[in-house]
């Protein structure tokens, strides 16, 4: 019998290594991850009109490595050549095409050139190579064109693991070669100038400038991946995700202080009144309600919030204020207090409670009030164990799901004003908990959400090992 | 100590006209107390009357027996209650054991050495790890690793890990107040160690460690971040098979289906989710409502013996 109590003990500590150890191992998949990068890059006249917005020229060629691509023609580019003379005739004087191959020899069929070259997304292992074909038409009017060039929609090149490069590799017969070697990540959007070449047949499109686009692998995947996390934007389902976890961690922070500071004097009022003022039989009678409330799950919490909090709330608040759907960082974060009081309030009166009967004894004769009493020898005498109470109430905030999830209006946003606050929010705990629902196991949001779970562990796993420590050395023991 | 040392000793008249402005200042500081104590407790019964008020129309035998029909948007939630109790019950015949066996190793052998104390401040951060991080590790480990997949079983455990500190918290505190006295009265009638837990220390720690036990339980059959991912499923009507395999299969639950229905937005009819929230905050507050009673017959019997 004996040693199934040692076993049960053992049980108990192996949970502990094994909870730190799971999150941690299936967080590699976020160290996994495949980068996707992409830019938009088009041939433009030095003079006359034409549309300047890359992303608008119906003739830029997008060369991307990108989650949704694959290696040879998919349906992206299936269709979508290089444009030929005859139908660039009287719409556009200049074009680029590209090759799906990096490699010259690969591309000296002009069949099997197309104007946007889309990849599957690669490891920071592997390099990348994309060639840009640039030609004039016959009614190409000046001497010089000019290459512009830009990210490719939300890409952000300086959050991957490569340098960027776009040099030009070979000019039209004849001519001396420009040096042209740019460096995209300092200049992520631009244009140079080269002296015109103008394609006379289908044929000669080919035989111009080409332009190479290499992506050379520069920092590792997880010194990638942790520069994305300091980011300040989580869009995991954006075609160039970010996993930024600044946003959530900032909205969480903020709707954990705005419940303390709700929850805190309330609590801790209700606890000394419950301790200290309070006569016996409305104790016995106060103390079971305020557990109730402990016992009310989150879930309705959250539901009662929606129902009833948030629809009066938004007739308090001004919409001028930000205030619009009531779902907002106020609602979930008062909602968050309500759930608080009940759990201040237990532990602030055991602090209390723990104190030596002598001390109150002693108060009352110096010939203290009994509120002088309680401000000047019992709250500072518990303050460790009020301060580790507060602490432990600050890990069941960060770590509350069902509240935020409910009210806080789901939508991850950098909070940076004061009307964030009545603005919608997304905190951590509820962001994988919507979030695990609809993601593909073991890849890199996955990866990332166990590493956002793992954040959460280590905040609420400090906290409250220093909160214990706290209470340890207080009146309590 | 400077309160004392600032205190000047005035005449007996200052003395009493001063005492009595600090006697009503404290009264005034004092009514703030009061208020905020005998408010909080109004506004929580407030808030457990409007969920009852506006749950309670939703509410009959019916709603109550019958699985949803028409899509969530009526019928009754008699699979999801099923679930719960399923998932509670199942997590229940873990807890238990391991439960007990844990809080008499934290108390009677750990004890206070240093060890101990490492041991109790780590079961107490794992008491205060939030439930959406057991999801997760439920997740990893009991249905991809061992390959599990979404099923009762998975949930089991997964409420079992998140529950257990707890339990071995409140079992290890309701030990430890078990007195010294009685301990060593035991161990001069040279009763060995084993024996003294066994036929001493337990029986009277028993009310303690059960009403730990059956609150823990309730709140763990109220939270929704465990058994997102590794137990829950919207209620489909795929029938729980009645042997064996069920434990292979998810569940449709109380606090899943409030979660998802919130999830896919505007399916439920209000009536019907403030009758479900009320049927998961009755059952919660009825198992509390059992510890209660529970511990207070304990106590009656054993001031008998």
């Amino acid at each position: 019998m004996e040693s199934l109590v040692y076993i049960a003990g053992g049980i108990t500590l192996t949970v502990i290594v094994a909870v730190a150890y799971y999150l941690a191992h299936e967080s590699r998949y976020a160290f996994d991850r495949t980068f996707t990068y992409g830019f938009r890059v088009a041939l433009q006249p030095t003079s006359g009109t034409f549309e300047k917005d890359l992303s608008l020229d119906p003739n830029a060629s997008i060369l991307t490595a990108h989650t949704e691509g694959a290696d040879g023609p998919d349906e992206k580019e299936e269709g979508i050549t290089m444009p030929s003379l005859e139908t660039l005739k009287g719409s556009a004087t200049v074009a680029t095409g590209t090759a799906l191959s990096g490699e010259f020899s690969a591309a000296q069929n002009s069949q099997e050139l197309y104007r946007d070259d889309w990849r599957g997304a690669k490891t920071a292992k592997a390099g990348d190579k994309f060639l840009v074909y640039a030609f004039a038409t016959p009614e190409f009017v000046g001497d010089k064109m000019a290459l512009a060039w830009g990210p490719d929609q939300e890409a952000d090149p300086r959050l991957a693991p490569y340098d960027f490069h776009l040099k030009l590799v070979r000019g039209p017969e004849g001519k001396p070669l420009p040096n042209i070697d740019i460096d995209l990540k300092s200049n992520r959007s631009g244009k140079v100038e080269v002296p015109v070449y103008i394609a006379q047949t289908d044929a000669d499109r080919t035989k111009g400038y080409v332009f190479e686009l290499s992506a050379v692998p520069s920092a590792s995947q997880a010194a990638s991946t942790m520069a994305g996390l300091a980011k300040s934007e989580w869009g995991p389902t954006m075609a160039h995700p970010r996993y930024g976890f600044i946003p959530l961690l900032l909205s969480t922070l903020m709707m954990t202080v705005i419940a303390l500071l709700v929850a805190a004097p309330i609590g801790i009022c209700a606890a000394l009144y419950v301790s200290e003022v309070a006569p016996r039989k409305i104790r016995e009678f106060l103390k079971p309600i305020i557990e109730l409330l402990a016992s009310v799950p989150t879930v309705v919490l959250g539901y009662f919030g929606l129902m009833m909090l948030a629809p009066s709330l938004v007739k308090i608040i001004p919409e001028a204020a930000g205030m619009q759907s009531g779902r907002a960082m106020i609602t979930a974060a008062l909602m968050m207090s309500v759930m608080l009081i009940p759990t201040i309030m237990t532990l602030a009166e055991d602090a209390l409670r723990s104190l030596p009967g002598t001390f109150r004894d002693g108060g009352e004769a110096l010939g203290l009030t009994k509120q002088e009493t309680i401000k000047r020898i019992l709250v500072p005498a518990a303050n460790a164990g009020l301060i580790s109470t507060l602490m432990f109430a600050f890990a069941r905030a960060v770590g509350e799901t069902m509240i935020v999830w409910i009210l806080s209006g789901g939508s991850p946003k950098m909070p940076s004003a004061l009307r964030d606050v009545f603005g919608p929010t997304r905190g951590m705990a509820d962001t994988i908990a919507v979030e695990m629902g609809n993601v593909a196991f073991e890849e890199q949001h996955y990866g990332h959400l166990f590493l956002l779970g793992m954040v959460l562990f280590a905040i609420t796993l400090v906290i409250n090992l220093v909160a214990f420590k706290l209470k340890r050395n207080s009146w309590q023991q | 100590m400077a309160t004392i040392s600032s205190v000047q000793l005035p005449n007996s008249d200052e003395l009493v006209s001063r005492d009595s402005i600090r006697q009503r200042a404290s009264l005034v500081k004092q009514s703030v107390l009061v208020t905020v104590g005998l408010g909080t407790s109004l506004a929580i019964l407030v808030l457990i009357g409007v969920i009852l008020v506006k749950g309670i129309p939703a509410i009959n035998w019916e709603f109550l027996s019958s699985p949803p029909v028409e899509g969530m948007s009526a019928g009754g939630i008699w699979p999801m209650i099923r679930g719960s109790l399923l998932l509670m019950l199942g997590t229940l015949a873990i807890v238990l054991p391991l439960g007990i066996l844990s809080g008499i190793f934290l108390a009677e052998y750990a004890g206070h050495s240093r060890f101990g104390n490492v041991v109790r401040g780590c079961v107490m951060a794992l008491a205060g790890t939030p439930s959406i991080i057991y999801g997760l590790f439920g997740l990893a480990v009991f249905v991809l690793t061992l390959k599990m997949g979404i099923s009762l079983l998975a949930g089991w455990l997964t409420v079992s890990l998140f529950a257990l500190p707890m339990i071995v918290l409140t079992a290890d505190t309701a030990i430890r107040a078990v007195p010294d006295s009685l301990v060593d009265a035991s161990m001069a009638l040279g009763l060995s160690r084993w024996q003294t837990i066994w036929k001493v220390v337990l029986p009277n720690a028993l009310p303690g460690i059960i009403s730990g036990i059956v609150l823990t339980t309730g709140r763990a059959a109220g939270e929704a971040p465990p058994i997102l991912f590794t137990a829950g499923i919207y209620y489909s009507t795929a029938k729980l098979s009645n042997d064996w395999s069920a434990l292979k299969q998810p569940v449709a639950n109380l606090p899943y289906h409030l979660a998802e229905g919130y999830r896919q937005g505007g399916v439920i009819p209000e009536k019907i989710i403030w009758g479900t929230c009320l049927t998961l905050m009755g059952m919660v507050l009825l198992i509390n409502l059992g510890a209660i009673l529970l511990r207070s017959r304990m106590r009656w019997k054993s001031s008998l013996s």
